[in-house]
């Protein structure tokens, strides 16, 4: 890029207007560089203080229950010795009260403690006793229950040091009684256990830090990052100047890269103040932070960082402008940004996760991937193939979204505000346009809906989550955009030799979906409990098998193919050929079925069964299918078949078998209407 | 005339808007400016003068139709065409935060003009459009006199043979809209083949050589003051105008459907 080029041209402007403007420079870089040293202070003085609190604070604790007397008797032993006024070193103070739970409620107390004899224990009501696992080795002891109240910290820490206490004090008396009755040797000496922490400082600290720095690092780049965006194309539009702009003889390309650039340098400076700052601050030791933050911070890790965070930097400045570009004025960029902050917060808290390893599946969602990967750095544990391909993944996300910034500099409704051709005139040409949009807000109502609705019976959840909201989505669509529902839903009869290849695929696509699923073990490995639970949920006991085929083979067989196979394939047609066709409504399907151990495979069946359904015309024999799989999924499961024992042989025929019944459809076939012709230019 | 440099022949644009349905903003318009020549497009608001000279700046595309800038096909080459000209129009603003030698800086290297020759262009500019004393004051910070001169230079800062402008005296005291006409008519005695929109009468009488009269989209008659007198047997041309826009044929207006304003442009 040679100087004066119009990306620097653009660039140097976008940079010398942010120096410029008192309030953006403000929002963009002094505040963030003020703004992590203040966390990490302000974290280590919490920490600090909290420390200080829990151990100087003394609990207010009462004892009661049927056999209190009991209790009363450990309370000398629980406090420390027989002086129960409250005093220096003194952990609990014993309170009497009348209600102990209403002072519990009040905050007179912090924690009681219950005892029962087994009797009293026996007498109470089972609602009461529901969830206390009592096994036979408790039977006959005394049973202490310690209750307190989660909201407020005191309670929440008394009930802990009451319950190691009550541990400690049980330890005690045990040794006592094993003195007493002649035990030789002091039972502490018996068998002495110790454990060791083999991480180092720094890796315990890296790893606490590295859960909590994306999310800061991105948090910021977004704050600073989403002031230069909202100007650079919202506001432009806004006073007029994207015209002025749009007359020059910079290619639009070069525009946004200009732009691009900008946003990035501001978001990188950010990225790389921070870093800096962690060098600064906690390197050379100038902040005591707490000690989830006191990790040694070479240069070549801040480097690594840096280098490391780039695709993110892209791919966030790349999603700003985006949102800027859609934006029609900086009134209503500023209003979209507030879900995309919290949009592109979210995969930076995947670190959070417990054991979430960079080999996952997580390596294939942008930012979340790097995410990761910046813990494990921070860590030292580096898996360069794994973070080279997460690096990739996070670079590609970062190129397509620009290059979605550039079209929309080429979209003259967005430029001008004035309705295309499509939304003008809506019904089909409209759908077309904005079917991928709409299954993006269908995918995340099903999600909500999945997972918040109050239903306990499986059946019932069945029926609403796929027989309803299946059914009721592509009705929605149809009378939005004034479709004819024979198209729209394939609903054509097809011809007679295709449902020889349904009965032949149906079988042979489930056989090879398992082998699908046992591949992707070898990237993503599922651990056997998740799978067995999964199916024990679908299983429940006492429920007929007529309503379980019903549930779980006719009605998403039915209610499914209408949306996926029906408005989805039917709005995609013309924008992809076949085999995009196959890929792209296959993998919407599996992201639908939201457990991700079940999405390449779901995600395989709903590739084949948009084969099926280009193949013979119609959407019946993709339902027959997608039943007549489930319900054999079903049955196999009903009578416990090891499938990891069928061996590779039964995945290999069932590849062939499956080849076959496509091939019996592809001799019976009646091309799917109205399709993208295969010689046409992709639009745009 | 295919060595004029600017043509345009059946160019046409649709929107589509709630209330009006399909409006045919511009509609088989064909027109020609050559070197040293002032063609002034002359229509009410919603005529389409501003559809029409947006096409040719490529930044909307025509629905049918073609047209040239110096040659260059405005859909096949829309850079080389842009390159070729500069366009101005009230709704094009500046820069607040930067000066207005920075304003011309950053135009004259955005259209690709010589990087050796930038400051003495830009110092020139400053000279001729007597911004000397604001040269390195804030465009935010000027008075709209000011701004407008400011904006006109960076339209011509990389020196192109094709002007266009939309509309340019819209919100102009009389003082400022007599030195803008001016400037104007001194750009075309460089040479430069300007396009100049207006529904102000007197104002194409005093500037454009030629007028082209354009109504629902349509370009009812071009010619010079005296063609078009002679055609109608009128004189001044705010009848002829009356003249031309009643006389227009019904099917056109019913083609259009709606007219008054018309979406894409600050008409």
């Amino acid at each position: 890029m040679r100087p004066g080029s119009p990306v620097l041209t653009v660039f140097g402007l976008e940079i010398r207007s942010l120096i410029r403007d008192v309030r953006t420079l403000l929002m963009s870089v002094v505040l963030p560089v003020i703004l992590l040293p203040l966390v990490l202070l302000a974290s280590a003085r919490m920490e600090g203080r909290q420390a200080e609190r829990v151990e100087s604070r003394t609990y207010r604790l009462a004892i009661t229950g049927p056999d209190s007397a009991f209790a009363t008797g450990l309370a000398a032993d629980l406090v420390g010795g027989a002086d129960l006024e409250e005093g220096a070193g003194r952990r609990f103070w014993m309170v009497d009260v009348a209600e102990p739970r209403l002072a519990l409620d009040d905050g007179v107390l912090d924690v009681y403690l219950e005892a029962f004899s087994p009797d009293a224990w026996g007498a109470l009501d089972p609602a009461d006793t529901a969830g206390v696992g009592l096994g036979p080795e408790h039977e006959g002891a005394m049973i202490l229950r310690i209750r307190y109240h989660s909201s407020r910290t005191g309670s929440r820490n008394a009930a802990s040091m009451l319950q190691e206490r009550l541990v400690e004090v049980r330890a005690e008396r045990r040794d006592s009684i094993l003195v007493h009755a002649g035990f030789t040797v002091p039972p502490q000496l018996v068998g002495a256990v110790d454990t060791v922490n083999v991480a180092s400082a720094d890796e315990v600290a890296g790893a606490r830090l590295g859960r909590f720095l994306s999310l800061i690092l991105v948090g910021l780049m977004l704050l600073g990052g989403s002031a230069v965006a909202t100007d650079a194309l919202a506001g432009e539009k806004e006073r007029g100047t994207l015209l002025t702009l749009l007359t020059t003889s910079a290619t639009r390309t070069e525009i946004i890269t200009g732009k691009l650039l900008a946003i990035m340098a501001v978001a990188l400076g950010i990225a790389l103040i921070q870093v800096l700052n962690l060098w600064f601050f906690l390197g050379l030791g100038l902040i005591e932070p707490g000690s989830g933050f006191a990790v040694t911070v070479s240069p070549a890790l801040a480097l690594g960082l840096v280098v490391l965070y780039l695709p993110v930097v892209a791919l966030t400045g790349g999603v700003l402008i985006l949102t800027s570009a859609y934006a029609r004025s900086y009134k209503e960029a500023q209003l979209y940004l507030t879900p995309v902050l919290f949009g592109m917060a979210i995969p930076t808290l995947a670190p959070i996760m417990p054991d979430l390893s960079l080999q996952s599946a997580i390596v294939v969602v942008p930012i979340a991937n790097l995410a990761v990967a910046a813990r494990d750095v921070l860590v030292g544990q580096v898996h360069l193939p794994a973070l080279a391909a997460a690096w990739l993944v996070t670079a590609g996300a970062a190129a397509w979204v620009t290059d979605r910034s550039v079209r929309a500099l080429h979209d003259e409704e967005l430029i001008t505000g004035d309705p295309s051709r499509e939304s003008f005139l809506g019904g089909p040409d409209l759908f077309r346009k904005r079917v991928l949009r709409w299954f993006l807000v269908f995918w995340a109502v099903a999600l909500l809906l999945q997972f918040n609705l109050p239903i306990r019976d499986v059946r019932l959840a069945v029926l609403v989550n796929v027989g309803l909201v299946f059914v009721v989505f592509p009705l929605i669509v149809i009378r939005r955009f004034q479709l004819d529902p024979r198209k729209a839903l394939a609903l054509r009869a097809p011809r007679p030799g295709v449902w020889l290849g349904v009965l032949i695929g149906a079988p042979a696509a489930l056989l090879t979906g398992l082998g699908v699923f046992e591949l992707t073990q070898y990237v993503l490995p599922v651990p056997a409990e998740m799978v067995e639970g999964f199916g024990q949920g679908l299983l429940p006991e006492g429920v007929p098998a007529w309503q379980l085929i019903l549930l779980l083979a006719i009605v998403p067989g039915i209610a499914e193919e209408l949306t996926f196979r029906g408005v989805l394939l039917h709005g995609l047609r013309r924008r992809f050929g076949p085999l995009g066709l196959a890929i792209v409504v296959g993998l919407i399907f599996g992201f639908f079925h939201f457990q991700l151990f079940r999405i390449p495979v779901t995600a395989f069946l709903g590739a084949v069964l948009t084969g099926v359904t280009l193949l013979s015309g119609s959407i019946f024999p993709a339902m027959a299918w997608h039943a007549l799989n489930n319900g054999l999924a079903l049955f196999l499961a009903t009578i416990d078949v090891d499938v990891e024992a069928l061996g590779w042989w039964w995945t290999a025929g069932a590849v062939l078998l499956l080849g076959l019944a496509f091939a019996i459809i592809w001799w019976n076939r009646t091309p799917y209407p109205d399709m993208k012709p295969a010689n046409r230019e992709r639009p745009g | 005339m295919s060595d004029q440099p600017v043509r345009a022949e059946g160019l046409t644009k649709f929107f589509y808007d709630e209330s009006r349905g399909e409006i045919r903003a511009v509609d088989g318009v064909d027109l020609g400016c050559s070197r040293g020549e002032i063609l002034g497009l002359l229509g009410a608001n919603g005529a389409g003068k501003t559809t029409t000279l947006r096409m040719l700046c490529t930044v909307l595309e025509p629905t049918a139709g073609q047209a040239w800038v110096m040659g260059h096909e405005v859909r096949a080459e829309p850079e080389r065409v842009r390159e070729k000209l500069g366009f101005y129009s009230a709704s094009t603003a500046l820069y607040p935060k930067i000066t207005p030698r920075e304003t011309l800086r950053f135009f004259a290297r955005i259209n690709r003009y010589p990087g050796a020759r930038v400051e003495a262009r830009v110092d020139d500019l400053i000279q001729r459009f007597g911004l000397a004393d604001y040269a390195d004051s804030r465009v935010e910070k000027l008075s709209t006199g000011m701004k407008q001169k400011v904006s006109i230079a960076r339209t011509v800062v990389h020196d192109p043979p094709v002007l266009i402008f939309d509309e340019p005296t819209v919100g102009l005291d009389v003082l400022n809209a007599i030195e803008l006409r001016d400037i104007i008519a001194g750009l075309r005695d460089h040479g430069k083949a300007i396009l100049f929109s207006t529904h102000i009468m007197s104002e194409a009488e005093q500037l454009c050589d030629r007028i082209a009269i354009i109504h629902h989209g349509r370009i009812l008659a071009t010619g010079t003051l005296d063609e078009l007198r002679d055609e109608t047997g009128l004189h001044y041309l705010e009848q002829i105008f009356v003249h031309y826009a009643q006389t227009a044929p019904v099917a056109m207006a019913d083609a259009s459907r709606g007219g008054g304003r018309l979406a894409g442009g600050p008409e």
